[in-house]
């Protein structure tokens, strides 16, 4: 670079902060949010992130609910093989989002991979349910149907919690708080252990 | 200025501190070509920056190789906010 044209560099980096007018303001608080926008715009996830967690998901519900329906040593290495799938399918898209896009989402990690999303949790609680009373009637048709559905609910809303975001990221990208997030861990392994004990 | 944070009044810092209440945290060369500046320039901003508190840098790694990871302190998303609505009062006429 020139050495000429560092102090033109320089003086953009205003270093002398004077106060704006309306008119300068306004345009600094422009510029500042299409900033913003440009990085979000380039926030994407990585191929098949959507359809691999539906479908780990869909696979926990169902091996859960014939862990918990059926008893069985056999069923019980699925239920737990199920939550391993769960756990290594996020952790790999996790890393595989950070990598691509050299950002990381508190939100995203809480709202699409770990569905603290209204609609996430809601379908996945009633899909686990519909699924493990299915299961207790030995109907695996019907287990099949309600694990998919919940897979298919918590991959939607995944995505809409992505065109959310990115209409407001200030305001989405932050994730619950680690206490809450523990505590809804906590009281979602303490509910299966119940299931199992009282099955 | 009384309302308006003078570690903030520079356009280029509020850039980057608006850009990075979009995530919890990102990776140097990711903001670099989203403000569209130098690597020197994006340096010296979070220089004067984490000095006062409004960002935290931490070393880590991104494809393979050392880098730098940036984020908004609580103390920064608070400054930030501050000085954001004095902006607005100012271009309402407020202030």
């Amino acid at each position: 670079m020139p050495f000429w044209k560092v102090p033109g560099i320089l003086s953009s980096m205003e270093n002398t902060p004077k106060r704006p007018n309306a008119t300068e303001a306004s345009t600094a608080l422009s510029e500042a949010e299409a900033s913003r926008s440009m990085l979000v715009e380039r926030i994407t996830t990585p191929s098949w992130f959507f359809t691999s967690i539906g479908a780990a998901i869909a696979c926990q519900i169902a091996s859960s609910a014939a862990g918990v329906g059926a008893t069985s040593p056999a069923t019980l290495a699925a239920l737990v093989a199920g939550i391993v799938a769960l756990a290594a399918v996020a952790g790999v898209q996790l890393a595989r989002f950070r990598r691509l896009n050299g950002v990381w989402v508190g939100g995203f990690l809480s709202r699409v991979v770990l569905g603290t999303g209204s609609l996430a949790s809601a379908s996945y609680a009633v899909a686990s349910v519909a699924a493990i009373l299915a299961a207790f009637d030995a109907r695996w048709w019907l287990v099949a149907i309600w694990s998919t559905i919940g897979g298919a609910a918590y991959a939607l809303s995944g995505r809409h919690w992505l065109r959310v975001y990115r209409a407001e990221p200030a305001r989405h990208a932050q994730a619950e708080s680690v206490v809450w997030l523990a505590l809804m861990t906590v009281t979602a392994l303490a509910s299966l252990a119940l299931l199992l004990i009282y099955r | 200025m009384a309302d308006l944070d003078e570690h903030v009044v520079a356009p280029a810092r509020l850039k980057l501190l608006v850009t990075l209440t979009a995530v919890s945290e990102v990776e140097f060369s990711t903001v670099r070509d989203s403000l569209e500046v130098s690597d020197s320039v994006l340096s010296k901003h979070l220089t004067a920056l984490e000095s006062v508190g409004y960002v935290k840098r931490r070393k880590g790694v991104h494809r393979g190789r050392r880098t730098t990871w940036i984020s908004l302190t609580p103390r920064g998303r608070k400054a930030l906010n501050a000085h954001i609505a004095a902006l607005r009062a100012l271009i309402d006429g407020t202030t």
